[in-house]
C-alpha cells in the first residue's frame, strides 16, 4: 500500500498534460468496482440482517407471504420466552462452552509451546522419529479417530462429561509445528546466558521462552478458541445429555424442538451466536493473520 | 528468620547439600557437564509424558485400523479384547468389497454419499474461486480505509458458527416466508421447496444440494478471500505499473501477471477448499440431514449416521478410511504440485 502511495505522489509531481483526465477517468472506472463490492457486501450482510429482524417478528409474521422486511409490530416476546424458558438455561450452556474452549486452548497452548521449544532447541535420541510422528498425526483427519475415541470414552465412562471433550485435545500437532518454527528463531545465547546465571530449564521455559512467544501464542489461542467454540460434530457425539451440551448443539436441539416457530429460533440464534461473533470480529485482525500465516482453519 | 536459625541446623544442611552435590557431580561427569544433565532431565520430563500421551494416539489409530475389518457394533458384547470377535466377527476386506459391488441398502447409500460428496466438492471449488479471486482483486485496488471495512464484513460469516449459518439459511430457504422464494416470486417465478423437494433440480443437481452449496459458499468465501488478499499484497506494485505503462490492459495485467505470481497460493487454496468440502458435515447435517431422498447425503454424514445412529461402527470405520484415502491423495497431489511450482 505504501509503495502505491509513493508512486502516486511522485507521478503527480511530474508535469504531464494527460494526467488530469486520466484521474477523472479512474474515478469513473472505479465506480462499478465499488458497486460490485457493495453488491457482494449486501449478499454477505443480508442473512445476518434477516436473522436479527426476524427475531423481532412474531412466529406468524415470519411465515407471511410475501415476507416483510422490517417487523410490522416489533416485539421482544421471543426473547422474553427464551429467558423465561426453564428448559433453556442459557448461562449454563455458555458456561459449558466457555469451560471447554478455555480449558482446551489453555492446555494446547502450553503443550504446544513446551513441545515446540523442545523440538527447536534440544537434541535428543529419537527426535526425528517423534517429530515425523507428529507430522503424520497432523494429516489424519478427525473422522478416522472419532470412532475409536468414542469407544474409549464409553469405556472410561466419560460420555456426557465435559472432560471427555478435553482429554483428546491436550496436544495439538499443528500448534507444535508452528511454535517450533518460532522457537528456532530464538537466540541460543539468550538461553545460555540464563543457564549461566543459574536458571533451571523450567525457569528458562516459563520466564524467557514463553514471553517471547506471546504473539504466536495469541494468534494460536484465538484460532483455537474459535475452533473450540464453534465445534459441532465431536461435542455432539460426546455430549448426549442436554444439560452438559455446548452452545452449537443446544442451538440445533432448540431448532428441532421448536419447528414452525421461526421468530423464536432466530432469537435463540441471535442470543447464542451474536455475542461471540462480535468478540471474534473484534479479534479479526489476529485471526486473519493466523489464517494467512498458517493456511489452516 | 535466617539469623535465628540454629548454627547446627545450618551446618547439617550445608553438609547434606555438599554430599548431594558430590553425588550429582559424579553423575554429571558421566553425562558431560551440569548443564547437559539439566537439559537431559528437562528433555526426559517432557518427552516421557508426551510419549505416554502419543501412545494413546497410536492406540486410537490402531483401533480405527482394526475396526474396519470387523462387523462391529457397539450394541453387541463381542469378544474379550475390545469387544472384537465373537458376536462382532472378523470379516476381512468384506466391508470394502461391499462398498464396491454390494447391493445392500447401506452399500448403495455409501455410493450415493460418495457421489454426492464429489458433486459437492467439485461444485464448491469453481464457484468459490469465481467469487473470491475477483473480489479479492477488486478489494486490493481500493482505498485502505474501505478495504478494512469490506474485508471485515466479508470475513464475518467465517467467524460464525456453522450451525448458526445453517439456521439462518434454513429460514432464508423457507418455502413460505423465506426471502429466496420472495425474490423468485418478485421476478415472476415459481417458488421452490428448496430443502424438501427431491425431484426439482438444476444442471442435474437437486435444488437441496444447490441450497446447501450456496450456504456453504456464503460461510466460506471470506476465508479464501483473505488468503488471496495476502498473496496479492505481496506482488510488487511496480510490476503492474510497468505493464500498464507498456500498454497492457488491466485484464492482461490480471491474467498475465497477477495470476501467474499467485499460482502457488491458488493451488494451495484449491486444495484446502477441496479438502474441507470433502469433509463437509455441520451445515448439511443441520439443514437437511441428508434429505430429501438422500440427495444431500454426503460421506461424513453417512459415516456419522452409521457409527452413532445405526451402531455399524466397523462399516463406518471402513467408510472413513475411504474418505481418508481421498483426502490423502488430494494432499499428496497438492504437495507434488506445490513443489514443482516453487522450483522455477
Amino acid at each position: 500500500m505504501t509503495s502505491r502511495a509513493i508512486t502516486e505522489t511522485s507521478t503527480v509531481q511530474v508535469p504531464l498534460p494527460a494526467r488530469r483526465p486520466l484521474r477523472r477517468a479512474k474515478i469513473w472506472r472505479s465506480l462499478p468496482l465499488y458497486l460490485l463490492l457493495t453488491l457482494g457486501l449486501s449478499f454477505t450482510l443480508l442473512p445476518f440482517l434477516m436473522m436479527i429482524l426476524s427475531s423481532f417478528k412474531t412466529n406468524v409474521e415470519v411465515l407471511q407471504v410475501p415476507p416483510t422486511f422490517l417487523p410490522d409490530n416489533p416485539t421482544l416476546e421471543n426473547y422474553r420466552k427464551i429467558f423465561n424458558d426453564p428448559s433453556l438455561p442459557l448461562l449454563r450452556f455458555y458456561g459449558n462452552s466457555a469451560f471447554v474452549a478455555f480449558f482446551n486452548v489453555g492446555t494446547t497452548l502450553f503443550t504446544s509451546a513446551l513441545i515446540g521449544y523442545l523440538f527447536a532447541k534440544f537434541q535428543f535420541k529419537g527426535k526425528r522419529i517423534l517429530f515425523g510422528w507428529f507430522l503424520t498425526t497432523m494429516m489424519i483427519p478427525t473422522q478416522i479417530t472419532m470412532i475409536p475415541s468414542y469407544l474409549i470414552l464409553t469405556r472410561l465412562k466419560l460420555i456426557n462429561s465435559l472432560w471427555g471433550l478435553v482429554i483428546f485435545s491436550a496436544v495439538d500437532a499443528f500448534g507444535i509445528f508452528m511454535l517450533r518454527q518460532f522457537c528456532e528463531s530464538l537466540p541460543g545465547e539468550l538461553l545460555d546466558a540464563a543457564r549461566i546465571d543459574g536458571a533451571s530449564e523450567w525457569q528458562i521455559f516459563l520466564r524467557i521462552v514463553l514471553p517471547q512467544l506471546s504473539a504466536p501464542l495469541a494468534t494460536l489461542g484465538i484460532l483455537g478458541f474459535m475452533g473450540n467454540w464453534n465445534a459441532y460434530l465431536w461435542p455432539m457425539i460426546v455430549l448426549q445429555k442436554i444439560e452438559v451440551r455446548t452452545l452449537p448443539i443446544i442451538l440445533t436441539w432448540f431448532n428441532s424442538t421448536h419447528t414452525g416457530q421461526g421468530g423464536l429460533v432466530m432469537a435463540a440464534t441471535v442470543l447464542i451466536m451474536l455475542p461471540i461473533l462480535l468478540v471474534l470480529v473484534y479479534f479479526q485482525r489476529w485471526i486473519v493473520k493466523g489464517f494467512t500465516m498458517t493456511g489452516f482453519k | 528468620m535466617r539469623p535465628s536459625l540454629s548454627f547446627c541446623k545450618n551446618l547439617l544442611a550445608e553438609r547434606w547439600r555438599h554430599g548431594m552435590l558430590r553425588i550429582f557431580r559424579k553423575r554429571e561427569k558421566r553425562s558431560g557437564g551440569g548443564l547437559a544433565a539439566a537439559k537431559g532431565r528437562f528433555v526426559l520430563s517432557v518427552t516421557i509424558p508426551l510419549l505416554l500421551y502419543e501412545s494413546l494416539g497410536i492406540f486410537v489409530l490402531a483401533w480405527a485400523f482394526i475396526l474396519m475389518f470387523y462387523n462391529y457394533s457397539s450394541g453387541r458384547l463381542g469378544g474379550p479384547i475390545l469387544g472384537l470377535g465373537g458376536s462382532n466377527p472378523f470379516v476381512g476386506i468384506q466391508n470394502f468389497i461391499q462398498m464396491i459391488k454390494g447391493t445392500s441398502v447401506q452399500a448403495n447409500l455409501f455410493r450415493t454419499s460418495l457421489k454426492n460428496t464429489l458433486i459437492f466438492a467439485f461444485a464448491v471449488l469453481p464457484l468459490n474461486l469465481v467469487i473470491t479471486l475477483p473480489l479479492a482483486y477488486l478489494l486490493e485496488s481500493i482505498g485502505e480505509r474501505f478495504k478494512v471495512l469490506y474485508r471485515t464484513i466479508y470475513f464475518m460469516p467465517v467467524l460464525t458458527s456453522s450451525v448458526g449459518v445453517a439456521l439462518i439459511w434454513m429460514s432464508m430457504y423457507d418455502p413460505q416466508g423465506g426471502w429466496i422464494n420472495a425474490i423468485i416470486r418478485f421476478f415472476g417465478g415459481q417458488p421452490v421447496a428448496w430443502l424438501s423437494d427431491p425431484r426439482a433440480g438444476f444442471l442435474g443437481i437437486s435444488v437441496a444440494m444447490w441450497a446447501v452449496i450456496l450456504a456453504y459458499l456464503w460461510q466460506d468465501y471470506g476465508y479464501n478471500m483473505v488468503i488471496f488478499i495476502a498473496a496479492l499484497q505481496a506482488i510488487p506494485q511496480g510490476l503492474k505499473d510497468a505493464a500498464l505503462i507498456d500498454g497492457a490492459t488491466p485484464w492482461k495485467v490480471f491474467t498475465k501477471i497477477t495470476i501467474q505470481l499467485i499460482r502457488p497460493t491458488l493451488l494451495f487454496v484449491c486444495v484446502m477448499t477441496m479438502l474441507s468440502s470433502f469433509q463437509v458435515f455441520d451445515i448439511i447435517q443441520v439443514m437437511t440431514n441428508g434429505d430429501p431422498g438422500n440427495r444431500t447425503q454426503v460421506l461424513m454424514l453417512d459415516i456419522y449416521k452409521n457409527a452413532f445412529r445405526y451402531q455399524r461402527l466397523g462399516w463406518a470405520a471402513a467408510e472413513s478410511f475411504v474418505l481418508f484415502l481421498i483426502v490423502m491423495v488430494v494432499t499428496l497431489i497438492q504437495m507434488r504440485l506445490l513443489r514443482t511450482e516453487w522450483e522455477y
